[in-house]
C-alpha cells in the first residue's frame, strides 16, 4: 500500500540549533502511529511544519504522492491535513456549535447543500460534548476544551489527522475516554499521528511507533519492539550503571 | 462578553425584522413632518456618517483589523463622484463607481499591511492614510489643496439627498446583517477570535480580509460620495485628513464595535452632535472625542450596546431576585 504521507529528509534548523535533523519516515493509511520522545525532541515543530505553520530548513513532505513542502495551513486543512494544539485554540465568542461549525464550512468538504445542524451534532456527540453545543467557549473546563479541539479539527473532515498530547493533564479517567475516542475516529477511516509523552498511552494505542531524540529519528516500529529497544530506554530514562 | 453577540437565524426570529423596518418607515415619513433645513442637514449627514460607521465595522468588527485609514476611501468615493458628475455622468452611477474604485484601492493598501498584525497594521493605515492625502494635496487634476467644486445644472433639491442618504445607510446595515449570517462573516468572526486557528481550520486569513476590506471600503466610498454630491465643494483636508479616518472609526467604537446596531447607534450620535461640537469647540473637537475613546474602553469596551445590555442583565438579575422567596 503506498504511503498516505512521507517525510523525507526533513530539517529544521533554529539559528544554528537543529530541531529536526534528517527526520524520515512513512506513515500508511489507516494506522495510528505513535511519535515520541523525550521534551525538546522536535515533536511539535515536525507537526509544525506537516500542518504549514512554519517551512523547514530542508526536506520534503509527501501528502498522497503530492509535494506539500511549504503549504500553507489553510491548504493543508483543505487537502485533510488537520491539527489539534497541545494548549487548545478555540474560538472564545463563538458557542461550541459555532466552532464545529468553523471547521465544517472552511475544512476540506465546505460543499453547500447539506445539514450542518445535523453534522455538527454529529461530531459533538462522537466526541462527547454534544449537552454544550450552546455554551460558550470560554466557559468549558480544560478537558471539555480538548474534546471542543478534536471536535473542531474533525470537522474539518481530515484525511490525517496529527494530534499533539490530546491528554496531557488529563486524569487517567479522561485520558482512557479520549484513547478510546482516537480508536474510535481511526475505526471510521482517519489516519492519525499521536503525540505523547505518556508511553502507556501509547502502547495501548498504537499500530507503530516513531521515537525522536534532539532532532534524529532514534529508532521506529511495533509498540512492543520499541519498549525494549536498548536506545529508547537510554533517551528516555538515561544509560544504565 | 459584550462583543459575543448571538445571531439566531431570521427563521428562529421571524419578527426582529419588524423594528428596523419600521425604524426605516418612520424615518422615510419623517419629511412630511416639514423640518427646517438643517434638521433635515443634520439627518442627511447622519445617514451618511452611519453608511460608513457599518462599513468600517465590516473589517474593524467582524474581522477585528482596526484601521485608521478608512479617509482614503472616504475621500476617494467623493473625488470619484464629483469628478463624475462633472465630466456629465448620472450622479446616481457615479456611487457604485466610487465603491469600485474605492474596492479596487483596498486591494493596493490591503495587500501588503494585512501581512501585519494588529498594531502594526493599525499603524500602517495610518501612513497610508497620510501619504494619499498628500498625493491628494498636490495633484493639479483636481486642484489640489485649494479644493474641487462640483457643478449641476439641476436645482439643489435637499429631500433628494436625505433619500440617497437613508437607502444608503439602509443598504449598509443590510448588507451587514447578510454578511453577519453568512459563511463569509463566520470566517471573519474565526480570524477575530484567533488568526491561527481559523488558518487551522481551513479558513484562508488572507483573502477574507481581503474581502471584507473590500465591502467596507466600497461602502464608505459611496459616504463619500453621496456627502460630495451634497456639500458640491471637497477638498482634501476635508475628506482625506487624518480627523476623518479618526471620526469614521471612533461611531462603531462609540456605539459598539463587532455589532449590528452598534456602528448604526455610533453613527447616529457622532452625526447629530458632530456639527454642533466642531462649531462651539473648533479647536478641542478631537480632543473630546480623544477623551472620550479613553472613557469607552476604559469603562465599556462594548460602547453604547454593551452598556445596554449589561444593564438588561442586571435588571433581569434584580428581577430574578426579588423573586426569590425569603
Amino acid at each position: 500500500m503506498a504511503a498516505l504521507l512521507s517525510v523525507e529528509g526533513l530539517t529544521k534548523r533554529f539559528s544554528g540549533l537543529a530541531a529536526l535533523d534528517q527526520v524520515s519516515f512513512e506513515i500508511r493509511e489507516g494506522e495510528i502511529v505513535g511519535l515520541i520522545g523525550p521534551n525538546g525532541a522536535g515533536k511539535t515543530t515536525l507537526f509544525s511544519i506537516i500542518a504549514g505553520s512554519q517551512p523547514p530548513t530542508s526536506g520534503k513532505i509527501l501528502f498522497e504522492g503530492r509535494d506539500f513542502t511549504r503549504v500553507k495551513p489553510f491548504r493543508a486543512v483543505h487537502a485533510g491535513i488537520a491539527r489539534t494544539h497541545q494548549i487548545p485554540q478555540p474560538f472564545l465568542s463563538m458557542t461550541v456549535r459555532e466552532n464545529v461549525e468553523v471547521g465544517l464550512r472552511f475544512g476540506r468538504d465546505p460543499g453547500g447543500a447539506r445539514n450542518l445542524v445535523k453534522e455538527v451534532t454529529e461530531i459533538l456527540e462522537l466526541v462527547g460534548i454534544a449537552s454544550l453545543e450552546n455554551m460558550a467557549a470560554v466557559t468549558l473546563s480544560v478537558g471539555d476544551l480538548k474534546r471542543l479541539e478534536l471536535a473542531r479539527t474533525l470537522a474539518t473532515r481530515p484525511r490525517l489527522l496529527l494530534c499533539d498530547e490530546v491528554c496531557a493533564g488529563l486524569t487517567e479517567c479522561e485520558m482512557q475516554s479520549i484513547l478510546g475516542l482516537l480508536r474510535r475516529i481511526q475505526a471510521l477511516g482517519t489516519t492519525i499521528i499521536y503525540v505523547e509523552h505518556n508511553l502507556r498511552a501509547i502502547l495501548s494505542t498504537c499500530h507503530h511507533v516513531i521515537v525522536l531524540n534532539f532532532g534524529k529519528k532514534l529508532a521506529e516500529g511495533p509498540p512492543e519492539t520499541m519498549q525494549n529497544d536498548p536506545a529508547v530506554i537510554e533517551a528516555y530514562i538515561g544509560k544504565k550503571a | 462578553m459584550s462583543a459575543a453577540e448571538r445571531s439566531p437565524g431570521l427563521a428562529a426570529r421571524p419578527l426582529a425584522v419588524l423594528p428596523p423596518l419600521i425604524l426605516l418607515g418612520l424615518l422615510a415619513a419623517l419629511p412630511l413632518l416639514n423640518l427646517g433645513a438643517n434638521s433635515v442637514k443634520v439627518l442627511f449627514l447622519t445617514f451618511v456618517s452611519i453608511a460608513a460607521s457599518v462599513g468600517w465595522n465590516i473589517l474593524g468588527g467582524f474581522a477585528g483589523q482596526v484601521s485608521f485609514g478608512f479617509a482614503v476611501f472616504y475621500g476617494l468615493g467623493a473625488y470619484t463622484t464629483a469628478v463624475g458628475i462633472n465630466e456629465g455622468l448620472n450622479p446616481y452611477l457615479t456611487y457604485p463607481l466610487a465603491g469600485a474604485v474605492a474596492a479596487l484601492a483596498s486591494l493596493l493598501v490591503g495587500l501588503p499591511t494585512f501581512r501585519l498584525r494588529g498594531p502594526y497594521f493599525a499603524i500602517a493605515t495610518i501612513g497610508v492614510s497620510e501619504a494619499t492625502r498628500v498625493v491628494m494635496t498636490n495633484l493639479e487634476f483636481t486642484g489640489g489643496a485649494s479644493g474641487y467644486r462640483i457643478t449641476e445644472h439641476v436645482p439643489f433639491r435637499q429631500l433628494e439627498h436625505y433619500f440617497t442618504g437613508l437607502m444608503l445607510a439602509a443598504l449598509a446595515v443590510g448588507l451587514s446583517i447578510i454578511v453577519r449570517r453568512s459563511r463569509f462573516g463566520l470566517g471573519l468572526r474565526a480570524i477575530r477570535d484567533d488568526q491561527d486557528a481559523a488558518a487551522d481550520s481551513g479558513v484562508n486569513p488572507y483573502a477574507l480580509k481581503l474581502g471584507a476590506h473590500a465591502i467596507a471600503a466600497a461602502l464608505t466610498a459611496a459616504a463619500g460620495g453621496v456627502y460630495a454630491r451634497y456639500a458640491a465643494f471637497i477638498d482634501p483636508e476635508g475628506v482625506f485628513g487624518f480627523p476623518r479616518g479618526v471620526g469614521i472609526l471612533l461611531m462603531p467604537v462609540i456605539g459598539g464595535v463587532n455589532t449590528i446596531w452598534g456602528p448604526v447607534i455610533g453613527g447616529g450620535v457622532y452625526g447629530v452632535i458632530e456639527e454642533e461640537l466642531v462649531a462651539r469647540f473648533p479647536q478641542l473637537h478631537l480632543l473630546l472625542y480623544g477623551v472620550l475613546v479613553m472613557l469607552i474602553i476604559l469603562f465599556e469596551p462594548g460602547g453604547v450596546v454593551g452598556l445596554l445590555q449589561r444593564t438588561r442583565r442586571f435588571v433581569l438579575r434584580r428581577r430574578e431576585a426579588s423573586w426569590q422567596p425569603s
